[in-house]
């Protein structure tokens, strides 16, 4: 039997791959199975290479992790094109096409011998039973429910209902492809049971959605009636959502003609009183800056989602990165502060989003979520949500008193100011990217932007004791101590697991606030940590030099960092805690291997 | 009429002058600059049009021109460089109840902000565009502008512009604008009359105003040279529907200056802004609410 199970699939577009990905993890998640697919595509537009992998377990699982127990090839040149993103290993079983005229031993796969080889005429089984080599993802499906007893009715009611609209022959042909698919297992069982256990959560059916469509709801949930953006890979699908929703809301979405007008269409629609929000990725992040300091200067709320890409310039537009940290916290010119989120998961995009527009509303300020390509493209089971346990903040309104003699910018104990909006009597004020006095008038007094500048940064002071904001796992007392954020933090996540599996005394630090510093937070956690990691996906270990400009870590915190689109490994990271307490065992230094730059 | 989520005074004003839309700001622009006359013109056309201050949004980018929204009553966006036009169609949208006016100049509209300007034409939200046209760049102390012509010698073209000048008129009409108007502050009569007649176009309108820079324009491009110069369109008997010639009258930019209206599209094409209302209405009925957004992720075969 199997507690987790991790099946990649490769091969040409238009082979299905997607689609038997889809059907698979439909079925699971129906079943109360908790699972993760991630898709990867060459950059070709259509055609190309196309692979997905799925993590299926009865348990949580918090990131696609690394070795493939199962790998299934269509073909073996596009198979190979993802290199580390579907390793193989000898513990793999390979499913795959035999019209390839490969032979079991001889599998194209330099260093590996894989034990369990299964050589399928998957093409020739979809022709035969559906009349159509179209099914061959339906015979994928059959084979996998049969060797791994994932969902066989569930999927065989989707087929059915996938087909229905062409008719009974077609549904009955894809029927038969599936039930071929299952007859080749039981013809060729596996030596060793492999099928997946009973859900460990008694079989409750989970949501199921990715990181962009979750976060696009998050927005309507928390009250968003505007969105101005511009179409760019990976954060589209948030723009797509919101446009399919969004109206029956009362509310609107603009595509604008780019990244600089998506942005000002939502500076805009905040001066006029709406909760807006945009999303991109780097390049139209690069682009936006110069609308955030607006927002900031004339504190106007707004919500920019950047789904991290790697970078810089175009980089690579489809893989995941965590290297925008550094211009979320710092772009714009002048002395300017605004808060950055990142969620860790679909599951948490859902609360970041909510809280992005708690934050921009109370504060009256831009807020960054920092998405990553991972989180925002991967489908994900997640928990039904509570959403009652979330509380909307609305932008602090003038009262009737305050109108009498309005000012915009007045200087308060909290540094927040009533806000107006045009259409409200007595609150007319001119919104400026100029300095300004607490009326809005246009000024160039030192001391006057000095005392505005005091108060545009301390009001954020309060945010940096949302202790909420930051989750701490494992032994709170233990000298080893681990900070991850992202899509990487669910790496992390498994690496703590398997650490204290094995008895080793780790804790894990999760920030879904990252700038500003909240210091204090970093402090007590390090407090009693002697060696300490930051795990992150980008070369300059972004988070961890932001810490480390804020907070005197203990010297022997280092960081543990790879480029985008080098999968972190949460046993990569086993080995580096095991290094540390061997380190901490001998007094020694740690190894250098620790700190990849 | 806008919602008013704050208590409201009661308006005891029913008629408006053009008084009650000029703020006590002192404006910073050299005495005899022609925005003067601009600011004075939108303030007469507001009181016709009798919108309380508080219903209008006035965004503008930067540059000389762009200080205008602060020396009005309304509710004021003097934004970034080039950027007024998406800031104020944002506003529109967010809140279709709103007046929205934007200011902006040759180098703010034309040049960092061209890009801009075809796409609000064509989206036709209901705004008004005045450009406060002198040719060159004045905050920065006499710049070579999008407008100056070739040959022009500024501090940034010692030896004479070597490229040919934007025709704003042209720009728009190719773009398919419904209302395209030249005024400037040398006929405050007429000036007046087109931003408000401007105003009350159901769409994108577009008011190209020849407002000298005393400081670093031209002598041929001052008040004075207007005065002599500009020919009203309505004496020459140009019917402002005919969209064949106003593009032939558009052509004489640059060497002829004619005010008055040079186009209105007889017909005028539905707004965007029709377009989200009538979306939002018919979609409404299929909104779940709020908190069961999530459940559209149940997973179904």
């Amino acid at each position: 039997m199997s507690e987790d199970l991790i099946i990649g699939i490769a091969g040409s577009g238009g082979d299905g791959v997607i689609s038997a990905g889809e059907s698979l993890i439909t079925a699971a998640a129906l079943e109360g199975y908790h699972c993760v697919m991630t898709k990867s595509f060459g950059s070709q537009i259509r055609g190309g290479e196309a692979s997905c992998r799925l993590r299926l377990a009865t348990r949580p699982v918090l990131n696609p992790n690394g070795p493939l127990d199962v790998a299934v090839a269509l073909n073996w040149e596009d198979f190979r094109r993802f290199g580390s993103e579907l390793p193989v290993e000898a513990a793999t079983i390979v499913i795959y096409e035999s019209n390839t005229g490969v032979a079991p031993g001889q599998l194209p796969l330099p260093g590996v011998k894989p034990a369990v080889v299964f050589s399928v005429p998957i093409t020739a089984m979809a022709a035969e039973h559906a009349g159509t080599d179209k099914a061959k993802n339906i015979v994928i499906a059959g084979l996998l429910a049969g060797w791994f007893g994932i969902g066989r009715e569930s999927m065989l009611a989707g087929i059915r209902k996938k087909f229905a609209k062409k008719g009974a022959t077609v549904v009955e042909g894809n029927v038969r492809a599936f039930q071929a698919g299952l007859d080749f297992t039981v013809a060729n069982p596996l030596k060793e049971d492999r099928k997946l256990s009973a859900p460990k959560s008694g079989g409750q059916t989970k949501l199921l959605t990715d990181g962009n469509d979750m976060c696009a709801a998050a927005a309507i949930f928390a009250g968003c009636t505007f969105f101005g953006g511009y179409p760019i890979t990976p954060s589209t699908e948030i723009m797509q959502f919101l446009d399919r929703e969004i109206w029956k809301y009362g509310g609107t979405v603009l595509q604008a003609e780019d990244e600089i007008a998506g942005i000002g269409a939502v500076v805009g629609a905040s001066f006029a009183g709406k909760k807006a929000m945009t999303a991109t990725s780097g390049p139209g992040m690069s682009l936006k800056t110069e609308m955030l300091g607006l927002a900031s200067l004339a504190e106007l709320p707004l919500v920019c989602v950047n789904v991290q890409r790697g970078g810089p310039s175009t980089g690579m537009p489809t893989k995941a990165e965590q290297s925008d940290l550094f211009q979320a916290a710092f772009s714009a010119h002048g002395d300017c502060l605004r808060p950055v989120l990142a969620p860790t998961s679909v599951a948490d995009i859902f609360g970041v989003t909510v809280e992005a527009f708690n934050l921009a509303e109370y504060y009256q300020t831009p807020v960054i979520v920092l998405s990553d390509q991972e989180i925002a493209q991967r489908k994900e089971t997640v928990d039904p949500i509570d959403t009652s346990k979330f509380q909307i903040i609305e932008r602090r309104r003038p009262t009737g008193q305050e109108l009498t003699n309005y000012s915009r910018f007045k200087l308060t104990e909290s540094g927040i100011s009533p806000i107006s909006h045009p259409g409200m009597v007595g609150g007319n004020y001119l919104a400026a990217g100029i300095e300004h006095n607490e009326q809005g008038r246009p000024t160039a007094s030192g001391e006057m932007h000095a005392r505005m500048n005091e108060k545009r940064f301390s009001k954020f002071n309060p945010l940096k004791n949302r202790r909420d904001l930051f989750t701490i796992e494992g032994d709170p007392d233990a000298p080893i101590g681990m900070v991850s954020w992202g899509s990487v933090a669910g790496v992390a996540q498994e690496a703590l697991r398997l650490a204290q599996a094995e008895g080793l005394q780790v804790k894990l630090l999760v920030p879904r606030l990252l700038y500003p510093v909240a210091e204090t937070v970093y402090q007590d956690f390090f407090a009693s940590v002697q060696r300490g990691l930051f795990i992150e996906q980008s070369y300059q270990a972004q988070l961890y030099r932001i810490v480390r400009m804020h907070v005197d870590l203990p010297a022997q915190v280092k960081s543990f960092a790879k480029s985008g689109s080098n999968p972190i490994l949460p046993s990569e990271v086993l080995d580096r805690l095991r290094e540390m307490v061997v380190s901490i065992q001998g007094n020694q230094q740690p190894q250098p291997e620790a700190v990849e730059n | 009429m806008p919602t008013l989520e704050a208590p409201a005074k009661p308006i005891s004003l029913t008629k408006f002058m053009a008084g009650d839309f000029k703020s006590d700001l002192k404006p910073i622009w050299c005495p005899g600059c022609g925005d003067f006359g601009v600011v004075t013109a939108i303030t007469r056309a507001l009181a016709n049009i009798a919108r309380p201050p508080h219903e209008i949004a006035f965004v503008s980018g930067i540059g000389c021109s762009s200080r205008i929204p602060g020396y009005t009553t309304a509710y004021g966006f003097n934004t970034v460089h080039g950027r007024s036009l998406p800031i104020a169609q944002g506003i529109k949208l967010a809140n279709p109840e709103l007046l929205v006016l934007v200011a902006s100049g040759d180098g703010d509209g034309f040049s960092i902000g061209g890009g801009h300007v075809a796409h609000a034409v064509r989206r036709n939200i209901d705004i008004t565009y005045i450009v406060m046209d002198n040719q060159i760049y004045g905050l920065t102390k006499g710049q070579l502008s999008p407008t100056s012509t070739r040959g022009r010698k500024t501090v940034t073209s010692s030896f004479g512009s070597l490229e040919d000048p934007v025709n704003p008129l042209l720009y728009v009409m190719g773009y398919g604008a419904s209302y395209v108007a030249q005024g400037t502050p040398a006929d405050m009569v007429g000036l007046a009359k087109i931003i408000e007649e401007g105003i009350r176009f159901p769409g994108f309108a577009f008011i190209n105003v020849q407002s000298p820079c005393v400081t670093y324009g031209q002598e041929d491009q001052q008040l004075k040279a207007h005065k002599t110069n500009m020919q009203s369109l309505e004496s020459i008997g140009h019917d402002p529907s005919d969209r064949a010639k106003a593009t032939e009258l558009a052509r004489a930019y640059g060497t002829k200056l004619y005010t008055g209206v040079l186009y209105r599209n007889p017909n005028p094409p539905s707004t965007y802004g029709q377009g989200v209302t009538e979306r939002q209405e018919a979609l409404q009925k299929s909104a779940v609410p709020r908190h069961e957004m999530l459940n559209r992720f149940k997973p179904t075969n």
